[in-house]
Order: structure tokens, then C-alpha cells, then sequence
């Protein structure tokens, strides 16, 4: 298979004041193939977030390269980094941030709807069958102010799913939620990768880490060893020695 | 420490803090100064009034005349009259006074007189407010018509009349107290009593008198009014109170004061909303510093002591600034008081006056401040420091869909529907757009009313093309009749309508008699609009101006009678109408040509005409003009335009400067606006923009909003100006004599030059100010 997502010798500083340099990603080279579920383990502050961010063209990296299918994002200007985000990409993340003013299916349908040429009718049925998807079709005209964090993770799962991207990027998206709306939701994303969507989420829960099929482990800003498993196969894997071959893996390297 | 925190918060919201300032530092400035002009204006006028010793009643009398009598008269009054004084006139028409370069003074609707300075009282000043004395061969020339003829000292006039000729210096301007307004139709020349004698002797215009009463403190005006009129005292021409000189005095700069403090009120209230809007977005932004402060156990009143001492410092410094700029400022305003009234305006009263708007300002600012704060009391530490905490839950109606939108594209959607939701946050702006809007559009509708032929209603007269007044000649009634017959033959002269003014005896509401000039013709050929009522029609009718039928006046209604004096008999004639009227002083009455002319006291004829079609009415004046020496042939525009005087080219400034006051307020507002709203959008932007959404896209949604609110306003700005408007100008001019104003729109100035100019700019505007782009990373934003 080919790589959707490939960085060689990423660095990516940060100025913090008057001589102080914050230097997040050393170094990295990375790459992802197309369907692949991937997760980014490592310590608070080793520069997990930033990888994703950086990888996903959210941010600009301060050297080296980053190819989306190819295509250099480095060098993209706004427009066009946006337009591959809004066609190509989705995003989860830890705070759901999803648009105040808006219901939850409007929430959904926004990203489709912006496309001048958006069928409004064919966006509302797949915003829909989305939502049934994930088991909140009954709350389609609620606000966001009328959903618990696990139906509002659903939603920001559903939206970054309606232009069907080549890749979900997800930033600790069952950070916040408790352990029934966290396995729900690992489902729900285990579900859609295993229909050919790639997935790079970052994660501090090995539980969540079981569920995809590599594992990058970052320290200080290196990516120091990566872990390769099987597709996880709800009917014939048992999660719970898949976690703690993990965590023996992770102590292995010194977390 | 306080101040430490004062000026970390200043560095950290630089340009609303700058803005805010300004706006307080501009109210300040505005409102001193017009406390100055007013102080100025108090103060010069009663140091005038000292020196000029005006009048308390004058009565105008042309014809015989017996001095003998009217000392009698003064003899017996000596409880009410302290001084009485003659003054003569030597009454000219305009075409008689030769200036410049072959040019006369033929145009103007001013009667002119040349008189020497009196002796006890009622004193025509120089511009030093000094006693004008004026040699042999010179002449002092009322200030009006220097401004109106550009006539410099030193420049000569030429008087001819009959065989006279005399040539004269112009040594001074003339500041008259009693004549000095546009508004008073007679102005006075000075020159010295040997030239009088002069042109007295050689008959050079008509005689006539202005016995004149200065009255004791205590002196019973009214009384002696109704006295003079029962002794049968010459008396076939107006007679004018003091007050009403006083009035006109004031009015122009008085008006202007009222429409400077006017515009300083919107100011604070510009700057209350701004300061509003920003104190509540830095509570919003500090919800979390405010938690830790309560938690860690600072009092509520310490707390908003933190917010209030910036507020505190900026309003004093403003206030300041403001109050000491608003001496030099005060210089553009009151050019007008300084040529009409006094040149010197040093008076203390201003320096004390002027206090009251800083202080005024910082009360309320503070006051206004403390209000918006309470909000810090109900916030507790625990909620503020789980701010999402706070946003569960509501329920609210969801309204505006996305599949609801049928015309707009998603984010020009997107941009509208984000007004209807946070109505709250953007009412300010749509405050804003719709008072400056109204600063625009209302003095231009004035501005059109006052330039336009329809004015003439607000005059008492209907619309004609043009007018002639026989006045203050012996020959007048002759010249009538001939002219009379001539408009009969003339082909080109498609309706005419005679009136004739004189004077009657009415029964006032006290039961005693005074003079009322009324005006008698066939008022049904240039039909008048009516506020109440209906043109008198037949025999035993009348119709009254309104400040004649109010309660100052002979408090009629429609229906009402009023007793007349017709050549010793006594008729009541029926109230059939109340027009508008501002001339001579508001009070005067029409009635049918039944009533029959009061033929020793005729004072005026005057003769409305329509053109017909195809013939020059400039042409048409002219040989009237030339035909009938002693008339005065105008057309209504120019009539009323002279009348207006000085305050259309006040009202042409007053619109230009408001067009530029509301457009730097609409600029600067909105700029200000969009720069807080962005920052309090920001990670609804960086949402956005991490869906795919480009800087482009969010940048119409917000200007969408924007211009949304823009063009909402201006409809209700221009709507507002050309109702409410019109409600504030009526009453105002109430007092003069016009109580229903009805303003001439002209539509392509209010509907769309102004609008689009505002569109424009304030589009401009918005388009600068909706920078959307991150320039850092998006992550910063989304994690913050």
C-alpha cells in the first residue's frame, strides 16, 4: 500500500521570548500508510499533539518535510492547505469544538455546505445516516449546549466524516469522556477504519492505543520506537492482552 | 500598584482603550464648549444690553405724528415709562443705495432706514460695543448687510433719491440690538445729523417713527401697551416687545449650542456602549483570573476597583484634555456672537461653566462603569473557574437552520443568522449606523426644507413664482391700483392675487384691545396648507397664525370668534383656520375681503403671481422692478432665502460638518467593533478554519453581518431622521410660529447619495478591519 502521510526530518520550534526556543520535534521522520491506524503514545509535553498538528499542515513545521499524497504541504499557501483539510482530512479533538451557534446536525453539514455546488438535500441524508451511525440520530436539532460529551465527540466524529477524508486526525478525542462513552467511541472509529478511512489519533490511554494497529512512542520531541500489531478484530481479539502488551512495551522504553 | 495594572491594561487593548478615550475626551470637549458658548452667550448679551439700553416697547408709526401728545402721555405713565425717546427714519428702498461696481441693494426683502444714534436709550454700538458716533459724511452700516454685500470699512455707498445724492464713507459696522437678526425685517443705517438734515430736507425717503418706552424695573408693559392704544396714540404699525429682540438675539447661537450639546450626549453614549462592550469581553477573557482572586480571598470591591481605576484615570485625563481644548475649539462656534454681539468674550463665567461637563462626564462614566460591573458579584470562584460548566444545559430554541437558506451562499448565511443570534452584541453597532445616519440625513432635510419654495407655507403664503410689496411709500396705494390693472392686461401673468395688510383693533384674552395686522384678499388662488381648518372663505371669516391662536396669543381655536374693530364698529368673526407663519414675529391673521380695508391703516399691499408657461419669470421681475421703483419683486425662493439669512448658510456648514462627524464615528466604531468581535470569535474562527474553511470564507460571513447591520441602519437612521426629525424641528420652530414642519425630500440625497457615501465608507471599513488571519499557528488558538 502507499503512504497517505510521510514527514523526513520534521523540526518544529517554537519562540517563547527573547532567547527562548522551545525546540517540540526533533528530527522526525515518519510515515503512514493509506488505511492504517495509527496512535501516538509518550509522556505530557513530549510533543504528541504538536506531531499531529504538524503532520496534518495545522501547523506550519519549522524544517524539513511533510507530503500529503504527495503533495508537499509545506509549501502550500492558506487556501490550499485549507482546501485540503476541508476535502481530505478530518478532525477530532479532546474539547469537541464544535460551532456554538449552530444545531448538532448543522454542526455536521456546515463543512459540506460551505462547497458552493453542495447538493443541500444529499448532505442532510448522509448527515443523518451518519448520526445514525453513531447513535444520536434522535438529537439532530439540539444545541450544543443539550448534549453530554460523549454525544458531542459523536457529532465532531460525524463532522469530520461528511466530506469523506482520506484521513481522521484525532487529538486525545476520548480525552475528556468517561470509560462506556470512551470504548463507544473507539468502536465508532475502529468501525470507520476498518471501511478504508485512515486514522492517527494521540492517546495517554492504553486501552484506546489496544485498538489500533501501530503505535509511535514519542520522548521529547523523538520518535524513539514504534509498535506494529494486528487489525483489531472485535470478534477474536482480547483487548485486555493487547493493553498489556502495551504497557509491557511502553515500560520496555521507558515510560 | 493599581496604577501598574492600569497600565498593563492599557498596553494590552492599545487601540479600544485610544478609541474610548477619544470618544470621553471629545464628549468633554464638545459639551465645554458649548457650556462656553452658552456662558458667552449670557454674558455678552447682557453686557450688550447694558450698553445698548434696548427698548422695552417700541411702536412703529409712519404718517402724522405729534410728539407734544406722546409726552403728555409719558407724563402720565411716569410710574411704568422711565425714558421715552423718537426715534426718526428716513425709510429708502433697496435700488435707492448705489455700492461697488454699479450694484444696489434692490434685492433684499429688508426695509432700510437711515437714522442718527439716539440720545437717552436704545443705542446702535460699534463692534467694540461702544456708542457709535458717526461725522459728517460717513456712515455705520448694519452688520447684516456687510456680510450680505461683502462691504468693507472704507468703502463708500451712494444714497439716491430724487434730487438727493450724497456720497458716504462706511466708517463702522452697526451692531443693532433690536435690529441686528435676519428675522427683524428692518435695519438701521447711522449717520450723522447734519446729513440727516440733509436728506430730510431734500425729501429723500419716507418719514417714519419708532416711539420708542424704556420702563421702569417694575413697569407694567402690558398695561402701558393697552393704555397707548386707548389714548388713541399714533400707532398704524407694529408694535414689538423687547423680549422678541432678545429671542431673535439668541436663537442662531443658542440653536447651535443646543445641537453641540446634542451631539456631546451621543457621544457618551457611544462611549458608555464602548466601554460596555469592552469591560464586559475583558470580564469574559479574565472569568478566570476573577475565580482565582476570589478564590484566593480579594473582596468584590477590590476586584472591580482593579477594572473601574482604568476607567477612573481615563475619564479624568480625557476630562482634562477635553475641557482644556475646548477653549480653542469654542472659536469655531461662536463666529456669529462675536460679529452680532460681542467682539470681546472675555468673560470669567465660561472657566467655571465649562466644569460642569467634565465633571458631568466623569460622574456618569463611573456611575455607568459600576452598573456593568455588578456582573463580577455574580460570578463565584468555583463556576469561574469551570467556565464550560456554565454553558450547559440552556434550553434554547434553535431557529435559522442551514437547509432553511435558499438565497445566500452558506457562509454569507452563516453571517446574517450570527446578527439574529447575538442581537445583544451587535445592537451597539446597529445604534450606532442609525444615529449617525440620522446626523446626516436630518440637517440635509432641514437644509432642503429651508431652501425649498415649499417653505413658503411655514411664511403664511401659498406657492407662487414670485412677489411684489408695495410698503412705506406715500404713492403705495396708487401704485396698487395702476399695478392691479396692468396685471389684469398682462397675457403673461397666468393668476395674480392681491392682499392688503392693516391694521385692526382685536379684542385680546383679557378683553382689552390691541393692534393685530391682518391681511384680507382672496386667499383660494394660491391656496395655503392649513394646520387645522380651512382658508377663510365669505364674510365674517378669519383664520389665525398659530402663535396668533396659542395661549401667548389670542388663545382661539377653529370655531372660536375673535372681536375686531372695524371703523368703530365691533364684529366678531369666525376662527375658520391655523396656519403656520414665522414672520412678524409669528402673529398675524387673514381675512376675506369682506372685512373691508382699514384704509388709515394700510401698511402693506402685496401681490402674489403665476407666470405662464414659457415666459421668463426672471424677465418678468425685472420689468416689474423697473415699472414700479418703490416695489419690491421677488421670487418666493429668494424670498424666503433672505428671510432665512445667515441660518441656511449656518444649516450648509451644520451638514457638512455632520456628514464628517458621523462618518469618522461610523468609521472608527465599527473598526472597533469588528476588532473586539474578532478577538472574542477567536476560537470559533480557529474551529472553522481547522473544518477547511478559508480566512476568505470567514471573512464574508463577517462582513455579511456587518454590512447587514450596516444597511439595517441606515433604513431606520433615514426613516427616524425624516419622522422623528421632523417631529424635534416642529417643535422647535414652534416657538417661532411653525408647529407642523413637513420636510422636502429630496430622495436621491437621502435614499441614496448619503446612504451609499455611508455604504462606501463604513464597507471600506469593514473590509480593512475583518482580518482573519492566524498568524499563528491554528493549534495556539485551539489548545489556548
Amino acid at each position: 500500500m502507499s503512504n497517505i502521510l510521510e514527514a523526513i526530518s520534521m523540526n518544529k520550534k517554537v519562540e517563547l521570548g527573547k532567547d527562548n526556543e522551545l525546540h517540540i520535534l526533533k528530527d522526525v521522520n515518519l510515515d503512514i500508510e493509506e488505511g492504517e491506524f495509527v496512535s501516538v503514545m509518550g509522556p505530557s509535553g513530549s510533543g504528541k499533539s504538536t506531531l499531529l498538528y504538524n503532520v496534518s499542515g495545522m501547523d506550519r513545521i519549522t524544517s524539513g518535510s511533510v507530503k500529503f499524497k504527495d503533495c508537499e504541504i509545506g509549501t502550500l499557501k492558506e487556501e490550499e492547505l485549507a482546501k485540503i483539510r476541508l476535502n481530505h482530512m478530518g478532525f477530532i479533538f479532546q474539547d469537541i469544538n464544535l460551532l456554538k451557534n449552530l444545531s448538532l446536525i448543522d454542526n455536521i453539514m456546515f463543512p459540506a455546505l460551505v462547497s458552493k455546488d453542495a447538493d443541500k438535500n444529499a448532505v442532510y441524508q448522509k448527515a443523518k445516516k451518519l448520526m445514525e451511525m453513531t447513535g444520536i440520530e434522535k438529537l439532530a436539532d439540539n444545541t450544543i449546549t443539550q448534549g453530554s460529551g460523549g454525544q458531542l465527540q459523536r457529532v465532531a466524529i460525524c463532522r469530520a466524516l461528511i466530506n469523506d477524508p482520506d484521513i481522521i486526525f484525532g487529538d486525545e478525542p476520548t480525552g475528556a469522556l468517561d470509560s462506556k462513552s470512551s470504548a463507544d467511541i473507539m468502536s465508532i472509529l475502529a468501525e470507520i477504519n476498518n471501511e478504508g478511512t485512515t486514522i492517527m489519533l494521540v492517546t495517554h490511554d492504553a486501552k484506546v492505543a489496544a485498538k489500533t494497529e501501530r503505535i509511535l512512542f514519542m520522548v521529547d520531541g523523538n520518535l524513539v520506537a514504534q509498535k506494529k500489531m494486528s487489525k483489531y478484530d472485535n470478534q477474536h481479539d482480547d483487548i485486555k492482552k493487547r493493553e498489556e502488551s502495551i504497557m509491557k512495551w511502553l515500560v520496555e522504553n521507558g515510560f | 500598584m493599581f496604577l501598574k495594572m492600569v497600565k498593563n491594561d492599557f498596553v494590552r487593548q492599545k487601540i479600544v482603550t485610544i478609541s474610548v478615550f477619544v470618544f470621553i475626551a471629545m464628549a468633554v470637549l464638545l459639551g465645554a464648549s458649548a457650556i462656553n458658548n452658552i456662558a458667552n452667550l449670557i454674558q455678552s448679551m447682557s453686557d450688550l444690553q447694558e450698553r445698548a439700553v434696548p427698548a422695552d416697547i417700541t411702536q412703529m408709526h409712519s404718517g402724522e405724528f405729534d410728539q407734544a401728545e406722546i409726552d403728555k402721555f409719558t407724563e402720565e405713565q411716569r410710574e411704568n415709562i422711565a425714558m421715552q425717546e423718537t426715534m426718526d427714519l428716513l425709510t429708502l428702498d433697496g435700488s435707492n443705495i448705489h455700492f461697488g461696481n454699479n450694484q444696489t441693494m434692490a434685492g433684499t426683502v429688508q426695509d432700510i432706514s437711515f437714522v442718527v444714534q439716539n440720545k437717552k436709550f436704545d443705542f446702535i454700538m460699534d463692534l467694540d460695543n461702544k456708542k457709535l458716533d458717526v461725522t459728517k459724511g460717513e456712515v455705520a452700516v448694519p452688520i447684516y448687510f456687510m456680510q450680505q454685500y461683502d462691504l468693507k470699512i472704507g468703502d463708500t455707498i451712494t444714497v439716491k433719491s430724487g434730487e438727493y445724492e450724497n456720497e458716504f464713507v462706511i466708517s463702522d459696522y452697526a451692531r443693532d440690538y433690536e435690529m441686528n437678526s435676519s428675522l427683524t425685517s428692518s435695519k438701521r443705517f447711522v449717520i450723522n445729523q447734519a446729513d440727516y438734515n440733509e436728506m430730510l430736507l431734500k425729501q429723500a425717503g419716507e418719514l417714519e417713527y419708532l416711539i420708542e418706552f424704556k420702563l421702569h424695573e417694575n413697569g407694567d408693559s402690558q398695561g402701558l401697551q393697552t393704555a397707548y392704544i386707548e389714548g388713541g396714540l399714533p400707532a398704524n404699525g407694529p408694535t414689538v416687545g423687547g423680549k422678541i429682540f432678545l429671542m431673535f438675539n439668541a436663537m442662531s447661537d443658542a440653536a447651535v449650542a443646543m445641537v453641540i450639546i446634542l451631539i456631546s450626549v451621543l457621544l457618551i453614549i457611544i462611549a458608555s456602549l464602548c466601554i460596555r462592550l469592552t469591560l464586559l469581553a475583558t470580564i469574559d477573557e479574565d472569568l478566570r483570573e476573577i475565580g482565582v482572586m476570589k478564590a484566593i480571598g480579594i473582596s468584590k470591591k477590590d476586584i472591580k476597583k482593579v477594572y473601574l481605576n482604568k476607567y477612573r484615570v481615563m475619564s479624568v485625563v480625557a476630562g482634562i484634555i477635553g475641557y482644556l481644548l475646548s477653549f480653542a475649539v469654542v472659536n469655531l462656534f461662536n463666529g456669529n456672537m462675536r460679529l452680532y454681539i460681542s467682539s470681546d468674550l472675555s468673560g470669567n463665567l465660561k472657566y467655571v461653566l465649562s466644569l460642569i461637563a467634565p465633571l458631568l462626564v466623569y460622574f456618569m462614566i463611573v456611575m455607568y462603569c459600576k452598573k456593568v460591573l455588578k456582573r463580577i458579584d455574580k460570578i463565584s470562584a468555583v463556576v469561574a473557574l469551570r467556565k464550560d460548566s456554565m454553558e450547559r444545559g440552556k434550553n434554547q430554541k434553535y431557529s435559522f437552520p442551514l437547509l432553511k437558506n435558499k438565497f445566500f451562499s452558506t457562509n454569507i448565511y452563516m453571517g446574517l443568522r450570527d446578527v439574529w443570534k447575538r442581537f445583544k452584541l451587535y445592537r451597539l453597532l446597529f445604534f450606532i449606523f442609525i444615529v449617525c445616519t440620522f446626523i446626516v440625513i436630518l440637517p440635509i432635510n432641514i437644509y432642503n426644507t429651508m431652501n425649498s419654495p415649499e417653505f413658503s407655507t411655514y411664511m403664511g403664503i401659498g406657492k407662487s413664482d414670485m412677489r411684489i410689496d408695495l410698503r412705506r411709500t406715500d404713492s403705495i396705494t396708487e401704485d396698487f391700483k395702476k399695478l392691479q390693472e396692468e396685471l389684469k392686461n398682462d397675457l403673461d401673468i397666468e393668476k395674480y392675487a392681491s392682499y392688503i395688510t392693516s391694521s385692526y383693533q382685536v379684542k385680546n384674552a383679557e378683553d382689552s384691545w390691541d393692534y393685530m395686522n391682518i391681511e384680507t384678499g382672496d386667499f383660494s388662488i394660491f391656496p395655503l396648507n392649513y394646520l387645522e381648518g380651512r382658508a377663510p372663505e365669505g364674510e365674517g371669516e378669519i383664520s389665525l397664525s398659530f402663535a396668533n391662536a396659542s395661549k401667548d396669543g389670542l388663545n382661539k381655536n377653529v370655531g372660536d370668534e375673535v372681536a375686531v374693530n372695524v371703523g368703530g364698529e365691533e364684529k366678531n368673526l369666525k376662527v375658520t383656520g391655523i396656519y403656520q407663519d414665522i414672520t412678524n414675529g409669528g402673529k398675524t391673521a387673514k381675512a376675506h375681503t369682506s372685512l373691508g380695508v382699514n384704509d388709515e391703516a394700510v401698511l402693506w399691499y402685496i401681490v402674489y403671481m403665476d407666470v405662464a408657461q414659457g415666459v421668463d419669470i426672471r424677465e418678468k421681475m425685472d420689468y416689474y422692478q423697473n415699472a414700479y421703483d418703490s416695489a419690491q419683486v421677488n421670487d418666493i425662493k429668494e424670498y424666503t432665502r433672505q428671510t432665512l439669512g445667515n441660518i441656511i448658510d449656518q444649516m450648509s456648514t451644520v451638514v457638512i460638518g455632520a456628514f464628517a462627524i458621523a462618518v469618522i464615528i461610523a468609521v472608527l466604531i465599527t473598526a472597533l467593533f469588528l476588532r473586539m468581535l474578532l478577538s472574542k470569535d477567536m476560537s470559533q474562527i480557529a474551529i472553522m478554519r481547522s473544518m477547511g474553511l478559508t480566512s476568505k470564507n470567514i471573512k464574508h460571513q463577517y462582513m455579511a453581518g456587518t454590512m447587514m447591520v450596516l444597511i439595517l441602519g441606515i433604513i431606520v437612521g433615514v426613516l427616524a431622521s425624516n419622522y422623528l426629525g421632523e417631529l424635534l424641528v416642529s417643535m422647535a420652530m414652534s416657538t417661532m410660529g411653525a408647529a407642523k414642519i413637513e420636510f422636502v425630500h429630496v430622495v436621491w440625497q437621502t435614499w441614496l447619495l448619503c446612504p451609499l457615501v455611508l455604504i462606501v465608507v463604513v464597507g471600506f471599513t469593514i473590509f480593512v478591519s475583518c482580518k482573519v488571519a492566524v498568524k499563528d499557528d491554528l493549534s495556539v488558538v485551539l489548545r489556548s
